[in-house]
Formats: structure tokens, sequence, C-alpha cells
């Protein structure tokens, strides 16, 4: 789990210049400045990209599929997130950038609407067979997913064991594409757009399953450029798909991409969304408080406003929002499922978790609880000497911090600037 | 014996601040885990101190939560200067609740307090003079479960 390709974020050390910025930024202060360059503790890190946003020098690079890798496979297949129906200009429907996708080198193109409300109704499913525990959780969000085998151990039992949509999704391609084309399934390469950077460790490192459906992620950020130029080239052709559509869209689906548009279907529950990283923080303290016992089932992501926010996607997420919105308005309460199907694959288990998610505790202060207590009186001592101006010199996000990395043995107090001054 | 050691802190809670309800309990369930509690003991910890936290903001001027862990156990000593309870049996009964309708409002006054703090702690004590304060102190042992 240490090693170095764990994660997605990497900082680019070229492009770094040391300044504090991701330092003050990460929710799990899993970043230190050490000989004037930023560095990720892996330990610590949930890829929720907080520090992308921040970073002033666009240094922080989230370790995505790239269009070469695709040529590792024979037959390409995108499952786009609903996030990029919000990325273009208000006149560019779905059906036309699905078209695109196609042109920009995939063979297939799955939508995920229709997946998003099959999900939705297994969730109203799971929820009614399981009056208790309350509130559960969503596993959609995987940072959320990691923040809580990290942070909240005693909630992972509160995660609604149902893979989310995109693994379902890809789940059906491979059940079925490789009898369909005759193409060995090692051939057919399933990648997922997303404006995401955990996705791809969600992908190389599954939670709840052994080995992910998926084998990759492209940002929204790379693949905007190609898709918006096929827009441009071929507009009469794209003109020509959006009259003849090849994809049913789901209404119910259409909106995940925004917090609370995965909990909008479940009209018989009470539904609690919540966005923004330290929102969810806040929120989740309080139910491993149980405060919440009163409602069924939580929606937690991360990003601002949901996966619109992203920090892979290139429209502003008031403006992405805004068109998705309008397509959920467009499209209603249409649903495309039919739910004796959905039965059949919730009965057959095809859409739960491989195995229940197990919380993965960070290390104490010491193994032996009398030597954790002395340091953890040292810490209190160390950080009253500090000057509590958490200006980040040090390398560490604050003085709290620096006062837990010296004991921790991973810095040492002369570290701080005003701790030399004195000494002088 | 030889000489018992302890983690010492204090926390200060002022009586009213419901912006910052929960702010204390976070801080010391962060504290133990960094201890290396286990999950459950942490968590009747934190649930402890919770009720304990808002009991303090929603009836008492001003108190203090003073943390001390052993590495056999957890105490938490809490004293406020308010209104103090009449009748402690009254208040140590599930559903009995002094809130204000405000208070139900937010959602608080449920007459859970109490009742939680005992159900949660190993040990539980409480004492108070009616017109100057509440003194409660709760023991969890860490290297046993509650039975």
């Amino acid at each position: 789990m240490t090693e170095d390709t764990y994660h997605s974020l990497q900082i680019n050390m070229e492009k770094c210049t040391g300044c504090v910025h991701c330092l003050t930024a990460c929710p799990t202060k899993a970043i230190r400045i050490k000989n004037g360059k930023a560095h990720i503790i892996n330990e610590l890190c949930i890829d929720c990209g907080e520090c992308i946003r921040f970073c002033p020098q666009d240094a922080i690079d989230s370790r995505t599929t790239s269009f070469l890798d695709l040529n590792a496979f024979q037959y390409k297949v995108a499952i786009p997130a609903t996030v990029l129906y919000g990325q273009f200009d208000n006149a560019t429907l779905p059906s036309e950038i699905l078209f695109a996708l196609r042109r920009v080198g995939f063979d297939y193109v799955y939508e995920l609407s229709t997946i998003n409300e099959l999900n939705n109704s297994a969730f109203d499913k799971y929820l009614h067979n399981h009056p208790k525990p309350r509130p559960l959780i969503s596993s959609t969000c995987p940072v959320v997913v990691r923040l809580i085998q990290r942070l909240y151990p005693s909630l992972c039992e509160l995660i609604v064991p149902i893979e989310p949509a995109r693994e379902i999704a890809a789940k059906i391609l491979r059940a079925n594409l490789p009898r369909v084309l005759k193409i060995s399934p090692a051939g057919i390469g399933i990648i997922h757009i997303t404006p995401c950077p955990a996705k791809m460790v969600s992908i190389n490192h599954p939670a709840s399953m052994e080995k992910s459906y998926l084998d990759g992620a492209i940002s929204i950020r790379d693949i905007f450029k190609p898709i918006f130029q096929v827009l441009q080239q071929s507009k009469e052709e794209t003109i020509m798909c959006h009259l003849f559509p090849e994809t049913i869209f789901s209404g119910i689906g259409m909106g995940t991409a925004l917090s609370g548009g995965e909990t909008r279907g479940l009209k018989n529950y009470r539904t609690v969304a919540v966005s923004g990283i330290r929102d969810t923080i806040r929120v989740l303290n309080q139910v491993e408080l149980g405060l919440l016992k009163d409602m069924d089932l939580l929606e937690c992501t991360v990003c601002p406003d949901g996966c619109v926010g992203g920090p892979l996607a290139v429209e502003n997420r008031f403006l992405a929002k805004s068109r998705i919105l309008r397509l959920v308005n467009l499209m209603g309460e249409r649903t495309v499922v039919d739910s004796s199907d959905m039965d059949l694959l919730y009965n057959k288990d095809f859409m739960s978790f491989h195995h229940p998610l197990k919380p993965v505790p960070a290390p104490p202060l010491d193994p032996d609880p009398a030597q954790a207590i002395q340091k953890a009186n040292r810490r209190n001592e160390l950080f009253k000497q500090l000057p509590g101006k958490d200006c980040g010199a040090c390398g560490a996000p604050d003085c709290w911090t620096l006062a837990d990395d010296v004991i921790r043995g991973m810095a040492a107090l002369i570290d701080c600037p005003f701790m030399k001054k004195e000494k002088k | 014996m030889t000489e018992e050691i302890v983690f010492e802190q204090e926390f200060p809670v002022k009586g009213g601040d419901f912006s910052r309800a929960g702010q204390v309990s976070c801080k010391i369930k962060n504290l133990l885990q960094e201890l290396g509690l286990g999950t459950e003991i942490v968590l009747r910890a934190a649930i402890v101190s919770y009720e304990a936290e808002m009991n303090i903001i929603m009836y008492a001027w001003q108190g203090c939560l003073d943390l001390s862990v052993t590495p056999h156990r957890i105490r938490i000593v809490v004293k406020d200067s308010g209104p103090g309870i009449e009748d402690i049996n009254l208040a140590m009964k599930e559903g009995y609740s002094t809130a204000t309708l405000e208070m139900r409002e937010l959602g608080f006054g449920a007459g859970m307090g109490l009742p939680n703090i005992k159900k949660n702690a190993d040990e539980f004590w409480i004492t108070s003079e009616a017109g100057r304060g509440t003194r409660l102190e709760m023991t969890i042992l860490t290297n046993g479960q509650k039975p």
C-alpha cells in the first residue's frame, strides 16, 4: 500500500515551488514540504484532489489513463460519467457528446444514466429489506469510502454494499461483450470518463472487490479537447445522430452528477445529501455519535455540489450544474429500467460488494499504550512551545501537525523558523 | 504500586455555544484513536463526552471537560457552573428533559443525555447543587468490555 503508484495524485517536482497552498488545503493533512518541494504521505492521502484545486502552479497531476494506453485493447468501450453532459455549451445534447466520443476512438459508448437508475432502484430495495441500522451511506464517492475506512471505522458497516453505477455498467459489459463480439475478454478495454482523481485508485485498488471491472479512467480534462474538436468539425453528423438517437436516457439517473441526484429517486425514504469535503467530515462526525439515526440514507460527495465539482472537470461547476439541471427538467421522471430486470439482478447479488469494507485504522502514536500516552503528553508540551501561527514554513500544515511529526520522528522542532530565531 | 502514566487535558466549553457543538468530543475521539484504543471504546468515550458537552452548552453558563487517560482507563470529569439539577433521579429518567422548545426544534433535548452517559460509561457519578452547578465523573475501562 505504500508503494509510489498507489495514489492517483502526484507532485510535478519541476513545477512545484514549495509554497504552502496545498498544505493547508489538504483535509487529512497528508502533505509536507521537504527540501522546497511538496510530498504526499501515502498513508494519509485519500485522493480527494483538493490540492489540485488549490495549487497555483498546476503542479499536482492526477495519474489517469492516457490515450496511448488504449492501444493495448482491440475493442475500446467508454463509460462516461454524466458530468460530461454539462461540459459543453447549452446547444450540445448528450447524444451528440456520445457520438463525438465514438469518433474520438472508442468502438462503443455505454450511457450511464440508465445504470444510475438501476442503482437507484437497488438502493430502494436494499433500504426496504434492511430497516436497520440507520443512516445507511452510499458507496458512490470513492473518497468517502476511503475516508470512512480510515477515520470512521465504526461506520464501515453503514455503507450500502451495492457497487456504484460505473462498476455495475462495466460488469454488465464484461458479462456480455466477449460473447456478442467474439473477442477475448482481455481484448476489451472498458474505460470510465471522469472528473474525479480518486476513480483511478478505486479501479487499481478497489475497497469492496478483488478486481475492478473497469480497465482505467480518462479525465475529462484530457478528453475535452478531442471531443470539442469533433463537435466543431462534424456539425452535420452530430445533428443527424441527435435526430436519430441510438441511446435512451433515464430522467431519474440523469442528475446523479449533482449532489442529491442519487437520492432524488428514493421517494419513500428520508435522505440527506452532503457535498464538499469539510462538510462531509462534519456530518460523518455526527453520524458516528449516533445523531442521524432518524435518516435513512446519507449521500456524501466530497466535491462541492457533487461530482460536477470534480477537480478534473473542465467547465466551472455552476454552469455545468445549470446544464445538467436543464436536462433533468427536460427528461423529468422518465424511467427506462424494468423493475423485474432489477429484481433479477438484485436477487442474484449481481450488484453487491464481493466482500465487506474493512476499516483501515491509522497507526497509533505508539503500539504500547503507556508509550502512546507519554508521546501524547510530549506532543502537548511541544505544541505549547510553538508560535501557533500555522504558517507552514516548517513544511507541516500547522503547528499542531509539526508537534505531531516531531514525536513521530518525521520532523524536528528546529524546522520551525521561529524556534531557530529564539535559539540565536 | 508504581506511579501510573497518565495523559491529562482540559477542554473548556462555553454555555450556549451551539455553533461549536461537538468539537470537544470530536477532539477527544481523535485523541483516543491516536492513543491506539479500540473502536468500540473510543466510540463510547466520544458519545459520553458529546452528551456531557451538550449538557454544558444547553444548560450551563460555562464548564470544562477534564480528560485523563491511563493504560487501563479513561476518566472524564465534567464541571460546570450553571443552574444545577434539582432532582437527579428525575433527570436520569429516559425522556425527561427541561429543554426549551427552541432547543427541541434544533433536535436536542430528547431527555436521553444522562441515561446515554450511564449506558456507555463503566462508572458514573453525578452530583449537583441547585443554583451553582453540576459535576459528572465517568470512567471507561480500556482493557475490558462493559458487561
